[in-house]
């Protein structure tokens, strides 16, 4: 008998969902619930990890359920190239587990041996240092095929503690610098010369990602944010014969002046701007900054304005999905979340603009901490109608797919999206 | 299935003029075949298609495979007009890591400024024998109807 007959165990909450929605792929719904519960990783599997082959956890930007900073698998690949990024979870919160099964990780829910996936593998320059010898992983990071940048791990919009309801970037810095030595702000030309390192690995690297906390500083606000990414993309883009390369920033909504200097003055082919959550009062409670710097109407005109510099396609946002019914300000049911977050990401949409989703993931030191995340089958509803809009308004989504980014069960979906240029 | 036969196979494949495709389903169920140059054998039996491109509909349609369990098949044909046809199960996509950069290097080194989208691993579940020597003679001795007369008519003159 094949190991796929043998894994699949009839009214387990997985094999349920496959049979409600036997046109999504059984490892997309896994994947999406391994993002919805989280994931503890056993002491056997911990021990599986060999950081010379694998990826260890502590580079990224944000942090884990359990607050803990460890010596763990950075992220899982399922058998389809699937990524899932996992975020370590307390046992008692009744996560997947990860654990060994025949000397290989397994994915068990409730002893059941579900999956067999693979540890992040480790890129070749990981193990090397920079020229002010900080560990080369501490300033340029990776998934499976992409270079992650996070030049900057702070933002500004908590100089008035005006951050995000669920982020907890300003604990993560405090963890990254006291336990592991991550710089706070990046050196572009040290940058510049991590990526051509990196890039001595033959077919490793598909796409170059920048993302940092949002700079308010500067003549303009946001300026400042702007400037330092022109900054890095020039350093970075060195080490490409071509004026542009595959890449992607997630930066603030910025305007359309600043927009231009971007697309004109280095070689970034996508934006992203993640507007959080698709309803304004929502918006305005959950990213106060956000709201006070730049406002819900004028962040969805700016995505749009970022369509004709960029294209169609190449512009995209993001929501942090379920947070929108988190607390009693949120939607009162799974139904009315679903239908006012698709028809607003329909209005983004028809102008050019993609919505994508990840999987909200409640951490201990955030304001939503207490709360939880949505249900299965909403995360599957929500994947299927953003990727059911790209269907409809012919929108690629190349940029953010499972090779370049790989933490959008929706944008797996698009995997097998219609070549309409064909 | 038989040990001999994918035996058979890994020895056909190591025979350079050997020439082996793979057929793929689409999403209405048509069958799509093209070469698959560099197929083989890894050390567990299964058998390994490099997908070159990310567009290709072998691809897409070997994605539909392993997320909706459809069957794939390889033809593999010898020079000595041996044919041995597998059908089977996508097991896995390789995109990163040690044995993707390996064939990565590989087909670079073979085909020059190429890119490698998927290492596939094909889990075969059944061998055939299409060897057409092998077929006819089953045929003859197993379902004697479909035979014409005339092969088995006696001779006038010299017609073979
Ligand atoms: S914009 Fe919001 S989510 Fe992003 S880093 Fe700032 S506070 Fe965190």
């Amino acid at each position: 008998m094949t190991l796929a007959l043998a894994r699949k165990i009839p009214g387990t909450p997985l094999e349920d969902a496959v049979r409600r929605y036997p046109d999504v792929p059984r490892l997309i719904i896994l994947k999406t619930d391994v993002q919805r519960r989280g994931v503890h990783y056993t002491e056997e599997a911990v021990s599986y990890l060999d950081p010379e082959k694998h990826q260890t956890t502590g580079t990224h930007i944000f942090g884990t359920r359990d607050g803990v900073i460890a010596l763990r698998p950075e992220s899982l690949l399922l058998r389809d190239g699937t990524s899932i990024i996992t975020t370590p979870t307390p046992p008692e919160e009744n996560p997947y587990v990860v654990d060994l099964h025949d000397g290989r990780p397994w994915l068990f829910d409730a002893g059941v041996a579900l999956e067999e996936v693979d540890y992040w593998p480790a890129p070749a320059f990981y193990g090397k240092d920079s020229s002010s010898g900080v560990p080369m992983k501490n300033i340029v990071s990776a998934r499976p095929q992409r270079l992650n940048i996070f030049p900057y791990r702070y933002c500004t919009f908590w100089n008035n503690g005006k951050g995000c309801a669920f982020c907890d970037i300003v604990t993560q810095l405090k963890k990254g610098s006291r336990e592991l030595k991550i710089p706070a702000r990046l050196d572009p030309v040290e940058v510049g010369a991590v990526i051509g390192e990196a890039l001595k690995e033959e077919g490793r690297f598909s796409t170059v990602f920048l993302t940092s906390g949002s700079i308010v500083g500067g003549s303009r606000p946001f300026d400042d944010e702007i400037d330092y990414y022109i900054a890095i993309l020039k350093e970075v883009g060195k080490n490409f014969r071509t004026p542009k390369f595959p890449s992607q920033l997630i930066g603030t909504a910025f305007e359309k002046e600043q927009l231009k200097r971007l697309y004109a003055e280095t070689g970034l082919t996508s934006y992203t701007s993640d507007i959080e959550v698709l309803n304004e009062e929502l918006f305005n409670r959950h990213c106060p900054g956000k709201a006070e710097w730049i406002g819900y109407r004028e962040w969805k005109k700016r995505l749009v304005d970022a369509v004709e510099i960029f294209g169609p396609g190449r512009v995209n946002t993001g929501l942090v999905a379920g947070i929108e019914l988190a607390g009693p300000h949120g939607f009162r049911s799974e139904d009315e979340a679903l239908e006012r977050t698709l028809s607003e990401a329909e209005d983004l949409a028809r102008q050019g603009v993609s919505t994508v989703l990840i999987v909200w993931s409640p951490r201990p030191d955030t304001a939503l901490g207490a709360y939880k995340n949505a249900s299965l089958d909403y995360y599957i509803r929500l994947a299927r109608g953003l990727h059911a809009l790209r269907v409809k308004y012919r929108l690629p989504i190349e940029h953010d797919s499972y090779r370049n980014c790989g933490n959008h069960p929706d944008t797996d979906l698009s995997r097998l999206l219609p070549l309409w240029e064909e | 299935m038989s040990e001999d036969l994918r035996n058979a196979i890994g020895s056909l494949l190591k025979e350079p003029a050997t020439v082996a495709s793979i057929a793929t389903l689409d999403e209405n169920g048509a069958p799509h075949s093209v070469p698959s140059p560099f197929l083989r054998l890894d050390a567990d039996g299964r058998l390994v298609h490099l997908e070159l491109l990310e567009t290709s509909a072998t691809h897409r349609n070997l994605l539909r495979s392993i997320w909706f369990e459809r069957p794939v098949s390889v033809t593999v044909a010898g020079s000595d007009n041996r044919v041995l046809v597998t059908t089977g199960r996508t097991y896995k996509a390789l995109v990163s890591g040690p044995l993707f950069s390996e064939y990565y290097r590989e087909v670079r080194a073979r085909l020059g400024d190429v890119g490698l989208a998927a290492v596939w691993l094909i889990e075969p579940e059944q061998i055939r024998d299409e060897t057409y020597a092998v077929r006819k003679e089953r045929e003859e001795v197993l379902h004697p109807f479909h035979r014409h007369l005339d092969r088995l008519a006696v001779r006038h003159g010299g017609a073979p």
